[in-house]
């Protein structure tokens, strides 16, 4: 009889599929800006949609419990600075 | 779990079959597969040093059996230190080996 080799996982799981718990992910929330710099919008338009506040809420812009912004007239978007290192969204309306 | 059956004829070892898998970690990381895999490889190589001809042994995906075919004290001892090795492996690690 032939001498065994020396497997030491010759009782393992079968080779290669050890399982893992890992690979599970959630759908993409599609995050980010719905209305451009410039863009006209209406009143009640989503205009950022975020988690927390990369952009705060400026003139006219209000802030939904998610976080997302939207205006609050009808008017012209302009992402503006907020101090030294933020931003925000306001609506201007249109004389 | 591995389950190790022994059959003995007028209390001497005829054959032993060593079935499963550990299942106590992840294939390369089994601990308890390793040391069952090594008490058995070691004890089939070192018998077939000693006398070729004491067992015959065969090896299928999950099923080892090993059958005793001439008469050998030493070989003997050989296979009921690996029996009693499995037992103290069993007796650490319960739900991954067992001596049915």
């Amino acid at each position: 009889m032939k001498r065994m080799l020396l497997d030491i996982q010759l009782f393992a799981h079968h080779k290669g599929q050890g399982s893992t718990s890992n690979g599970r992910d959630s759908i993409g929330r599609r995050l980010g800006a719905k209305a451009s710099d410039g863009e006209f919008v209406t009143s009640g338009s989503i205009i950022y949609r975020q988690r927390g506040t990369k952009i705060h809420p400026g003139t006219n812009v209000r802030r939904g419990n998610d976080d997302t912004l939207y205006s609050t007239v009808d008017g012209i978007v302009k992402f503006e600075r907020l101090g030294r290192d933020k931003k925000k969204a306001s609506v201007y309306p249109v004389e | 779990m591995i389950k190790v059956n022994v059959i003995r004829n007028d209390n001497k070892i005829d054959t032993i079959t060593i079935k499963g898998h550990a299942m106590y970690d992840d294939y390369g990381k089994d601990i308890v597969c390793s040391s069952a895999s090594s008490i058995l490889i070691t004890t089939i190589n070192g018998i077939l040093t000693i006398n070729e001809n004491y067992i015959k042994y065969t090896v299928l995906e999950d099923l080892v059996t090993i059958k005793v075919i001439t008469d050998d004290s030493i070989c003997l001892k050989l296979l009921e230190n690996m029996l009693m090795l499995f037992s103290e492996l069993s007796e650490k690690y319960p739900k991954n080996i067992k001596l049915m």
